[in-house]
């Protein structure tokens, strides 16, 4: 029984950094600027390929090639703010069609150029190692403290930078923001890229435990879209935490009850809180 | 002397006549072949490669009856209803002669009934025992639809059965699986079949988990088979698309227990470098009776090199192999009609009659052997379509059972004692 709990801890723990970041991102842009990105897997799996292409096509060095997928990636996510959800910013439903758009676009490219079957995203670490008596692979190790790093400097991003400051200040009023002397546009463009770029990051750890396949990217906008809206749609904190309850809804449904329902049971519980608090675990009322 | 002439005239252009073969039934300019399944996925762009490859073949060779093929393609998207307009855009829109292609069960259903409307050949990917039911139980409707690529699900317990059997007499004694398969209708069969030999051999299923398209948390499920002691992890995985995640996992754990069992994505040439490696020592069935490393015919050989030389790379997946039969085996199919003096040989009603003809009496020996049953199923059998049994060793497959096919020997890897 405690290595099943252990099992799970580990295991759970582990997924749920992934999700963080996905989520965290996700949570981002929708919290200054209340854009609903559906694009947002696409830069989840878009950082992984982009790696996949520099890194074994290409022969650049592995580091140097995740860096350039995050940035580039990134920026992508600045340039399809620029060109297609400023525009349509104030028309949220408009937002999600560009973006639910541009998503269905990039996947049949992915789809046409790699097909459907998964590549392996090289890693700086392979094997495996025993945490509390449970067997984990070091990818998924890897990917633990990456995320951990991610979300602490994440944090300090939002909390003690004065752009980020300033980010905090356009998503509780950007009118206000605006009278004060803020370039909330440019705050909008570094918002995206921060988001983006998280999702690339996950979408690197993800791929580099699993592959990368353009199916991911609805999975991952699904997983994101529902670890939001149980933390609160907004609330960045919210995501992070509401990641790693997820994390382990989902791993205790698999090691408990098997794997065909897990999604079902994450999804169950998050209406089920849902209906307790309907603006999630750390939402507020508008 | 002008009477003469003539005569000698009318001599040499009925002589011409005559040695004007294969004559074209009138009307008839150009045959055309339909390729279904899913593009994205390697299972429908080797069938539509292959399928172009021998159009490109036998057009150099004057076409079917002296009319050209064309090839036109559609893409399932495994979707049920997709997978029917598409069929039903191949059959009306584009007027194909014969349709192969299909990949998933599911979708095959749904493609099946637009086949039985339109009347259209159908030279089948998918490996439901329900679809030769279908044609035993109402002939006349379904009757145009022919399994061509591998052979009935219930088969693949036979062969995973033999598999086992095969790994016992090695020196690997089986006594308890876990089974993680496709959520699919397809592994449902299999599962029925796969029972009771088990129990005949008093082989336990510790587990048996099931898991969607797109699934790849298996570490979770792989400790699991360790904490139960399987001695075996058995894959039946199609659908699910992640063969190479779990091999991935599977190797980096090194969990003791040999990964054996149909894993579709392990038929990939790439696959081994899709799973940086870890994929070595994993024993699959060699679904579709060939490969490239071990050809059952001369055929087989010539047309994997010919799609290297072509493509710049072997069949990415089995379904090639039965894309590329089911081509010439339409052609022969009309050919004989045509011999036989059938009025028209196209007639999908006269196709499907000498199609029939190649029972286990009278097989076509293409790159595989084909032979049909009754209800149109695939013949299995060492010496007709099967799956053999195959690993991956250090980057290369190997059939490694049975023994008449076999180019490698079983290893086991270093970290599973028993």
């Amino acid at each position: 029984m405690i290595d099943l709990i252990m099992r799970i801890l580990v295991y759970g723990a582990v997924s749920g950094g992934i999700w963080a970041l996905a989520a965290s991102g996700f949570s981002l842009i929708f919290g200054i600027g209340r854009i609903l990105n559906f694009a947002h897997g696409t830069f989840f799996v878009l950082s992984a390929y982009i790696c996949f292409i520099l890194a074994k096509d290409l022969g650049v060095n592995l580091f140097i090639s995740y860096i350039i997928a995050i940035l580039l990636v990134g920026a992508l996510g600045v340039v399809v703010y620029k060109i297609m959800m400023a525009p349509v910013r104030h028309h949220e439903v408009m937002v999600i069609i560009v973006t639910l758009a541009f998503a269905l676009l990039v996947e049949q490219i992915l789809l046409l150029l790699f097909g459907e079957h998964g590549y392996s995203i090289p890693s700086f670490v392979s094997g495996s190692m025993e945490i509390g008596g449970v067997l984990i692979p070091k990818t998924r190790i890897l990917a633990f403290f990456v995320s951990i790093a991610v979300i602490i400097l994440l944090e300090y991003f939002i909390n003690r930078t004065r752009t980020g400051k300033m980010i905090s200040a356009v998503s509780q009023d950007s009118e206000a923001a605006m009278l004060v002397g803020m370039d909330v546009e440019k705050l909008f463009m570094i918002t995206m890229f921060v988001s983006a770029s998280l999702a690339g990051i996950g979408g690197l750890l993800f791929g580099q435990v699993f592959g990368a396949s353009p199916i991911f990217a609805v999975k991952s906008l699904i997983y994101a879209f529902a670890i939001v809206i149980l933390g609160g749609l907004g609330s960045v904190r919210g995501s992070i935490i509401a990641s790693f309850i997820v994390g382990y809804i989902i791993t205790t449904t698999i090691i408990l009850l098997g794997s065909r329902w897990a999604e079902f049971v994450m999804l169950i519980t998050i209406i089920s809180i849902l209906i307790f608090r309907p603006t999630g675990l750390f939402g507020v009322e508008e | 002397m002008m009477r003469k002439l003539l005569i000698l005239v009318l001599l040499g252009v009925l002589l011409l006549g005559c040695t004007q073969q294969p004559t074209q039934p009138a009307g008839k300019k150009e045959v055309v072949i339909g390729v279904i399944g899913p593009m994205a996925l390697p299972e429908g762009s080797s069938e539509k490669n292959a399928a172009m490859l021998a159009v490109e073949e036998i057009n150099a060779k004057g076409g079917i009856l002296g009319a050209k093929l064309k090839l036109v393609v559609g893409d399932t998207k495994i979707n049920p209803d997709t997978a029917a307009s598409e069929f039903r855009r191949l059959a009306t829109v584009e007027k194909a002669d014969m349709i192969t292609g299909g990949f998933s069960s599911g979708v095959m259903n749904a493609m099946m009934e637009v086949m039985a409307e339109t009347k259209t050949v159908f030279l089948a990917d998918a490996s439901s025992p329900g679809h030769p039911a279908m044609v035993e139980k109402e002939y006349d409707k379904y009757k145009y639809w022919f399994r061509i690529s591998q052979n009935n699900g219930t088969t693949f317990a036979w062969d995973m059965v033999e598999m086992i059997d095969f790994l016992e007499e090695s020196g690997y004694s089986v006594d308890r699986v876990y089974i993680i398969r496709d959520e699919h209708i397809w592994t449902d069969a299999v599962m029925a079949a796969l029972k009771p030999e088990f129990e005949k051999r008093g082989i336990e299923i510790v587990a048996d988990r099931e898991v969607g398209r797109g699934y790849t948390d298996y570490e979770p499920l792989l400790l699991e088979a360790k904490d139960l002691n399987a001695d075996l992890v058995m894959p039946i995985l199609a659908i699910a698309g992640t063969g190479d995640a779990l091999a991935k996992a599977w190797g980096t754990l090194k969990i003791p227990a040999l990964l054996a069992g149909h894993d579709l994505a392990a038929i990939d040439y790439q696959f081994y470098d899709k799973t940086n490696g870890m994929a070595n020592y994993e024993i699959f069935l060699n679904d579709g009776g060939a490969l490239v490393t071990a050809c059952p015919t001369d055929m087989c050989k010539k047309f994997v090199e010919a799609y290297k030389a072509k493509y710049g790379h072997y069949p990415e997946s089995h379904q090639a192999y039965g894309a590329y039969d089911a081509v010439y085996a339409y052609k022969i199919a009309v050919e004989e009609a045509q011999k036989a003096g059938e009025k028209n040989p196209f007639d999908p009603d006269v196709v499907v009659k000498y199609l029939e003809k190649h029972d286990t009496k009278n097989p076509i020996v293409l790159t595989r052997t084909i032979a049909w049953h009754k209800n149109h199923a695939l013949v299995w059998g060492d010496k007709f379509v099967r799956n053999w049994i195959a690993q991956w060793q250090d980057g290369k497959q190997y059939i490694i059972s049975p023994k008449n096919v076999a180019n490698g020997e079983l290893k086991l890897p270093p970290w599973v004692t028993k």
